[in-house]
């Protein structure tokens, strides 16, 4: 039986989907090509040049990712109470064409430049709340700005299109084909 | 990561030195891949002195890793001056001296600024391992599909 050092990081990635969010949120590991690890690489590996972290402890991260993603997400409405108070960054993380398309009031496009100016000039405890169509890459962009320091972030669950059907009917729908 | 690394890390990234593109620029060196918003690029404008072509200013642009771009400018700065012989004789821990010794997990964002000096001033490609995809490359949103309203 292969132990828990020798899993590749292809064979981790599979067993737990989570886990590249974990990695990045705890170790700063796989968010960008500085930091990014090879799929053939053990876990081992990976520990071993990043300063010789425990695989077991680096695991149990991974293990509870899930629940950690979990606490990231907000529901639509919830959402809305907390965006009609001050302070509060809206980041949508859609094409350009989907932001044109439709978009929520105060909500910004981000793009490479405005994440660049967050990441290095924003306060890392300001409220940031994320949004992408359907709810299944704002979790990945969550977890990059948890990487680099931020403590307040929330994802909005189902996306732009849950917003539309739970809080705001006047937003149009819309498919991607 | 020492506080003391850090706080000079944020303070490169805050105030960052020879940021952007430069127009007229005798070379031009890239590592990584713009498609997925991961890309670290050096533009190379060399000069005269003394019979010497030295790099007479360096400029940077990269997406990802706060830390590469930290070693990117403190980097700029160091090789101003530098015959590109002597450049190139800069390893990854070099470049990021000012900035002081990196930890293991942070080297590899000196070596993408060793790589695209070296592509710049070479031609010469540094060659990448394979990566799993990163979280950059999953946050990046899918391209070229159209969209479509519902009534």
């Amino acid at each position: 039986m292969t132990s828990i050092a020798d899993m590749t990081m292809a064979e981790l990635l599979e067993a737990y989907p989570s886990a590249q969010r974990a990695l990045f949120r705890h170790y700063h590991i796989g968010g960008c090509a500085s930091c990014g690890f090879r799929p053939d690489e053990t876990l081992a590996d990976v520990c071993n040049r990043n300063g010789g972290l425990d695989p077991e402890e680096v695991l149990e991260n991974v293990r509870s990712a899930w629940e950690q993603d979990e606490r990231m997400m907000i529901a639509p409405r919830e959402a809305k109470e907390l965006l009609e108070s001050d302070g509060v960054e809206i980041l949508d993380i859609r094409t350009r064409e989907e932001y044109d398309a439709v978009h929520l009031e105060g909500a910004r496009l981000l793009d490479q430049e405005l994440m660049q100016d967050m990441l290095a000039t924003r306060p890392k405890d300001d409220l940031l709340v994320i949004l992408d169509h359907k709810g299944s890459r704002s979790l990945d962009a969550a977890a990059y700005f948890a990487g680099h320091g931020f403590t307040n972030i929330k994802c909005l669950r189902g996306g732009i299109d849950a917003w539309s059907t739970q809080v705001d009917p006047t937003l149009s729908r819309y498919t991607l084909e | 990561m020492s506080d003391d690394l850090e706080a000079r890390i944020q303070a490169a990234v805050q105030d960052p030195q020879n940021l952007g593109e430069m127009s007229g620029a005798d070379a031009v060196g890239t590592v990584g891949s713009e498609n997925c918003g991961d890309m670290l690029r050096m533009w190379v404008k060399f000069k005269e002195d003394n019979g010497r072509k030295v790099i007479d200013k360096a400029t940077f642009q990269a997406f990802g890793c706060q830390t590469a771009i930290a070693v990117a400018s403190v980097a700029t700065e160091l090789i101003r001056g530098k015959t590109p012989a002597e450049a190139l004789a800069l390893s990854g821990d070099d470049l990021a001296s000012p900035l002081g010794a990196l930890p293991p997990m942070k080297i590899h964002c000196a070596q993408l600024v060793e790589g695209a000096l070296r592509n710049a001033l070479t031609g010469e490609k540094t060659s990448q391992p394979e990566l799993a995809p990163t979280l950059l490359d999953r946050l990046s949103p899918p391209k070229n599909l159209k969209i479509k309203l519902q009534p």
